[in-house]
């Protein structure tokens, strides 16, 4: 094919074609994703917009390598996945630090495969920690961090095993509004440096229309893709301005989550057995 | 500046701690020696504190109170030390390795239930009346809590800090080492608290029969000569060390897992 030699040419690029997940339920196997197609491109910020069941943290978790798919084939780079890899960094919507190391030691641990000395990793790791505002705090232990500086420095240690890919399964959604936004504008600005390709989950539809380049909206039972919205370059938009073309992708995204919710629960069975 | 206010108020309820163990302990004696004054009860079977205090100063004299301290002590750490080694090893391996977990578990189930003083005449034929069998019995007991604390704190370790440390690139090694043992320790600790206070206990059970010396050894041989005040001073020492002990490993789980007292 030649998209084979487009993907060997890219970097971080992620290829989704046909992908099914299926759950092994108390009454067998239960469908959360159907067939889907979907590509990031190089570079691309992404974001998958659904409601709670829709499969989207699924996907997320098969491009991380964590749940494997029943049928398709997910591809980092041309190379289908095939388990967890530091080319493919995950943010948890739980943080997921490790409670036992401190602030630095949890960036030390993303940095030991670099095989540097401990002066350089050490150094590596107050940079990281500085450039998510957060270099007073380096010998602070999980446990003493409010959560938004916990998400920064989770940000810091995946970003500092340098994946092509970032994953954010609704980061921020444990945070209160007004940190949520800070955390806008910081993981904005980080990633201007770090480009990587990100793929960012949330249900919030505000969320996503302010930090993705392109959003996919997704439904429940079985989850798929069900509308794909280019949002234009994100310098000529800000976190804190809203214009018409905000408003009507906002409009757009909630009429489709709205009218799926609406629906007859009679008419959902048929599109389950599927 | 949180940190050092934080360790004054420790200091604070710390004393206020010791101030109402103190309460405590001097309640129970004066209710004690009420009762032993009262004359309601022989004080041939139920000893004043005086009683029991001139005994314990009798038999700190003869060398008898540090000597048999001292023995108990050795014979409960060294058990303690075989049980605890060999279950914390056993432990991340039958919680790692699937198939030996499967084999094992249902024997663990069966072997619990099992109280370390019916395996004293096992122990005794095995091992003779000499320190082995007493070692024996104690490792087995701390072994056996230490296992089971260690195999679940190491199968409960929560699946994300897994698939933090994978998608991370660490290695087997580094996850097991830098992830599942830290996940675990807490429990691990738990278990060893555990297994010391059971070090304990089966310590008195080995000594009770077949020793000629320790404080189990004393308890029972005052027993012969109804000497009532010297069998109060075995319990209330082996209540002190056994106190002293979880106090110690309170104080070892604080250092070692001080990230689950933030």
């Amino acid at each position: 094919m030649a998209a084979n030699l487009h993907d060997i040419a890219t970097s971080g690029e992620v290829v989704i074609q046909g992908a099914t997940i299926h759950y092994q339920g108390p009454n067998g196997p239960v469908q959360v994703l159907s067939a889907t197609d979907l590509t990031l491109s190089s570079g691309s910020f992404t974001a998958l917009i659904g409601p709670s069941g829709c499969g989207k943290s699924t996907l997320l978790n098969a491009i991380a390598g964590f749940v494997r798919p029943s049928g398709g084939t997910i591809r980092v780079d041309g190379r289908p996945v095939t388990g967890p890899s530091p080319e493919v960094g995950v943010v948890f919507q739980q943080y997921a630090l490790f409670p036992w190391f401190t602030a630095r030691g949890n960036i030390e641990f993303a940095l030991k495969r670099f095989g540097l000395s401990r002066a350089e990793r050490r150094e590596a790791a107050l940079e990281a920690l500085a450039e998510v505002g957060l270099h007073g705090r380096a010998e602070t232990y999980p446990g003493q961090l409010s959560g938004g500086m916990k998400q920064r420095v989770a940000l810091a240690r995946t970003l500092a095993s340098k994946p092509k890919v970032l994953l954010m399964d609704e980061p921020f959604g444990a945070l209160d509004a007004q940190t949520r936004v800070s955390m806008h504008e910081l993981l904005l600005r980080v990633m201007d440096a770090h480009r990587s390709t990100v793929l960012f989950v949330t249900h919030d539809v505000d969320e996503g229309l302010v930090l993705a380049d392109r959003a996919h909206v997704m439904s429940a039972t079985p989850g798929r893709i069900i509308d794909t919205l280019e949002l234009g370059e994100r310098r000529n938009r800000s976190v804190d301005k809203v214009d018409t073309a905000y408003i009507a992708n906002r409009n757009r995204i909630m009429g489709l989550l709205r009218h799926r919710e609406d629906e007859p629960a009679a008419a959902l069975p048929r599109r389950a057995t599927a | 500046m949180t940190i050092s206010l934080a360790q004054s108020d420790l200091a604070q309820s710390g004393l206020a701690q010791v101030g109402r163990t103190l309460l405590s302990i001097g309640g129970v004696v004066a209710v004690w020696w009420l009762i032993a004054a009262s004359g309601l009860v022989n004080p041939d079977l139920f000893p004043t504190p005086d009683a029991v205090w001139l005994a314990a100063m009798d038999l700190y004299q003869e060398g008898i109170l540090l000597s048999d301290m001292g023995t108990s002590l050795t014979r409960a750490a060294i058990g303690f030390l075989i049980g605890a080694i060999g279950g914390v090893l056993v432990g991340l391996l039958t919680a790692r390795t699937r198939v030996i977990g499967f084999a094992l578990n249902p024997l663990l189930t069966l072997l619990r239930p099992i109280p370390a003083i019916a395996l004293v005449p096992l122990a005794i034929v095995w091992f003779g009346i000499g320190e082995g069998s007493k070692y024996f019995v104690i490792a087995y007991t701390v072994f056996l809590a230490v296992w089971l604390n260690t195999h679940h704190g190491t199968s409960s370790v929560a699946n994300t800090y897994i698939r933090a440390s994978r998608s991370l690139g660490a290695s087997t090694p580094r996850e097991f080492f830098e992830v599942v043992v830290p996940a675990a320790a807490p429990h691990i600790v738990a278990g060893l608290r555990m297994g010391a206070a059971l070090a304990f206990l089966s310590l008195v059970a080995a000594e009770l029969s077949g020793a000629s010396s320790g404080i189990g050894f004393r308890i029972q041989e005052a027993r012969q000569f109804i000497q009532t005040d010297r069998m109060f001073v075995g319990l209330i020492e082996l209540g002190l060390l056994g106190a002293a002990l979880d106090l110690f490993f309170v104080s070892l789980s604080r250092r070692l897992v001080h990230w689950e007292h933030l």
